[in-house]
């Protein structure tokens, strides 16, 4: 929007040298806010650009920013010959002849190449203003951590503008990216609670090295996602960087079916952020844990934990109440919690009573594993060949005698007779 | 006259006791608390069918729906003493000992219930003529069994998995999964075989259709003895033993609430048979 500004502008001021060739030259400040400053003078001169405001700058408009000290020609080069404007052709601000790394990493950032092209991305000017530049740290500022999902929804919420980037798997869920933000534990915290310090739009996907997930630098990148909430979540990335998935992601490790490590999104969708007390969240930790850990996370379903966890209650053990949370570690390593010797401490977070005998109990068995569960497997056998024989010889027991009395019944007979001997005599 | 809709108050003759106040208490306890365990017991074994969540929140939550899983455990800890008791007590106090292992009278089984069963097959078969019944056919004779040994298996599994901190003290943990598998399962048989083979094989098949009431009322015609136990009938009338089994026809009263639970058991019990049986096909 600001190029677009900023382009618009330059074609309405190529406008202006058929002014009269006897106007003074001017180079300052003061000589620019002759007829800047001046509503009356302006009136009708940038007709088509919503009124005269971008050629209209007033003095508490400057003075009020951040750029007080600089002169207009500081950012408008191109205009250091004064009046009558001659050379028009450069207008654009060159911010990064001063912000030299914010410049820097905007020009490798997804939006600068399109903003160059004349697309809807925004420019510096877009995010930060022209005349009436903010710190970041003034509340007024669009770039103050409570403006910054509205600043970044004006776009990104915005079906058309979304439309002309996203394919339609992405496009959607681009859309929704900001209204789900309101909803998650950060954007209440931001919007409700009014808590600066939570996250916002740049605290993940940065302000101007604004990168695709699938660039090797973007904070959002699986590999550096954990560096990034960690910049807030300190102690949780340092606890996750000891456990396994911690170890596994820094060495690459995949599982055999290919997964690898699960990173801090996995289990805490970015834009789904939701209170970890949610069913709806806890039941997708579940899911997503047993993404790799298949077989665990179906015989975790067979137990009673497991049950109330799938009927949507939380008051049963999931997976992080006994493998903790971030701190997740194979059960031979001694800091694991469920190492052996750690195991009454575990479990008597919910069992007070728990004793050594206590867990013995295999909160995954598998009665279908003969070889590492066979007492489970041969009572599930046997369970089984009981159920089986007593309907198999039931069912055919009720079905004979159904067909018995529905024929006696076909062909008049009493319901008790039979082809043979019809009538009610019987045998003792 | 309409005939009665209940088979045991159906046909000919005057008003036989079969069963006494107690087994009829007894069984109506059977009931109450066995679909209680039931409705509220399904929702966690098959708690991926898509009726499980529904049910277990309309219960109230594992909470209540365990409080009331508890309940009925206890009636049925009640009922099954309260039985054992009963048939110390009679062991103690009867002259003839032998009948309680022995004869008609009995529940155990006897060569003659083998007969039986080959007799029935021969029957299904139109082999030969339906075999005639004692006081107890052998399928009732199960069915008592079934609930014997039922109580005692999913009661005492039910026990460890109700107190596992209390019997870890002396037993080992991997005996609440080998508890867990046994208390599911026998439970499934249970509810299995009483929601499909007890409801035919006693209220639904032609004949009876659509309810019998004799265990509610604990009396039925004598035509309907001469049907269901011709041999208990013939023996009764042979040994002049019909008067003193005469009873009055069921009271309003009597007959509306056995009914009740009659048809409201059938309900219960159709309507959790049908929900077990869309979550094992799906």
């Amino acid at each position: 929007m600001g190029a677009l500004v900023a382009l618009l502008g330059a074609a309405i001021l190529g406008l202006v040298p058929a002014a009269p060739a006897s106007a003074q030259r001017a180079t300052g400040v003061v000589e620019c806010r002759n007829c800047h400053a001046n509503r009356d003078f302006l009136v009708g001169k940038a007709a088509t650009l919503k009124g005269d405001s971008a050629l209209y700058i007033t003095d508490s408009l400057l003075h009020d920013s951040k750029h007080a000290t600089l002169s207009c020609t500081s950012c408008h080069p191109a205009f250091a010959g004064g009046y009558p404007h001659r050379d028009t052709s450069v207008v654009a601000v060159p911010c990064q002849s001063c912000h030299e790394k914010e410049g820097a990493d905007y020009a490798r950032s997804v939006h600068a190449p399109d903003a160059a092209t004349g697309g809807s991305a925004p420019s510096c000017v877009t995010c930060h203003g022209a005349h009436h530049v903010l710190a970041a740290a003034d509340p007024r500022s669009p770039t103050y951590p409570l403006n910054v999902a509205g600043l970044c929804g004006g776009c990104h919420a915005n079906a058309k503008i979304i439309g002309t980037y996203f394919g339609a798997p992405d496009q959607a869920q681009a859309r929704n990216a900001v209204p789900q933000y309101y909803k998650t534990v950060h954007g209440i915290a931001m919007t409700k609670a009014g808590l600066v310090v939570s996250a916002t739009c740049n605290d993940c996907h940065g302000s101007h090295l604004i990168l695709l997930p699938d660039s090797a630098q973007s904070t959002i990148n699986r590999v550096n996602i954990a560096r990034t909430c960690g910049r807030c979540h300190a102690g949780v990335l340092a606890t996750f960087d000891s456990s396994s998935h911690g170890q596994a992601l820094r060495s690459g490790a995949r599982t055999p079916t290919g997964h690898s490590a699960p990173v801090c999104i996995d289990c805490h969708p970015a834009h789904q952020l939701v209170s970890a007390s949610d069913p709806v969240w806890f039941r997708g930790v579940v899911k997503e844990c047993g993404a790799c850990h298949e077989e665990e996370y179906g015989t975790y379903f067979e137990t009673y934990h497991g049950q109330v966890t799938e009927l949507g209650f939380g008051i049963t053990a999931k997976c992080s109440d006994c493998h903790t949370a971030h701190a997740m570690l194979p059960a031979t390593d001694p800091k694991s919690s469920v190492y052996p010797t750690n195991l009454v401490a575990t479990c008597a977070q919910c069992h007070p009573q728990a004793n050594a005998n206590f867990v013995k109990y295999q909160p995954h068995g598998d009665p279908r594993n003969r070889a590492r569960y066979p007492l489970l497997f041969w009572t599930w056998l046997f369970m089984t060949t009981l159920l089986v024989s007593v309907f198999a010889f039931f069912g055919v027991h009720t079905l004979l005698w159904l067909g018995r009395l529905t024929l006696n019944r076909l062909h008049g007979r009493p319901l008790n007779g039979h082809p043979e001997r019809p009538g009610k005599e019987g045998q003792s | 006259m309409k005939s009665p809709m209940a088979v045991s108050d159906r046909g000919q003759g005057p008003y036989l006791r079969r069963f006494g106040p107690v087994e009829r208490t007894i069984h109506a306890l059977v009931i109450v608390s066995f679909l209680g365990l039931v409705l509220t017991g399904v929702p966690l074994r098959f708690a991926y069918a898509p009726w499980a969540a529904p049910l277990m929140k309309a219960l109230g939550g594992p909470g209540s729906a365990g409080f009331v899983h508890r309940v009925c455990a206890a009636i049925t800890f009640g009922y099954f003493f309260l039985h054992l008791l009963r048939v110390t007590w009679t062991l103690f106090h009867t002259d003839d000992k032998k009948s309680i292992v022995w004869g008609p009278n009995s529940m155990v089984p006897q060569p003659k219930d083998l007969r039986d069963v080959i007799g029935m097959f021969r029957w299904f078969f139109g082999r030969g003529p339906q075999p005639k019944f004692d006081r107890f056919s052998y399928m009732e004779k199960f069915d008592y069994w079934a609930v014997f040994w039922g109580v005692a298996i999913i009661g005492g599994s039910g026990l460890l998995l109700w107190f596992p901190t209390f019997f870890a003290r002396f037993l080992p943990g991997w005996l609440f999964n080998v508890a867990t598998i046994v208390h599911g399962d026998e439970a499934l048989l249970a509810l299995g075989f009483i929601f499909t083979i007890h409801f035919f094989n006693v209220h639904l098949r032609p004949g009876k259709f659509p309810v019998d009431l004799v265990i509610f009322t604990g009396r039925a015609r004598a035509e309907y003895f001469e049907e269901e136990h011709p041999l208990e009938y013939e023996r009764n009338v042979r040994e002049g033993r019909l008067e003193g089994l005469a009873a009055e026809a069921p009271s309003r009263a009597t007959y509306l609430w056995s009914m009740t639970l009659g048809f409201g058991a059938l309900a219960v019990g159709v309507f959790l048979i049908v929900l077990v049986l869309y979550a094992l096909v799906s």
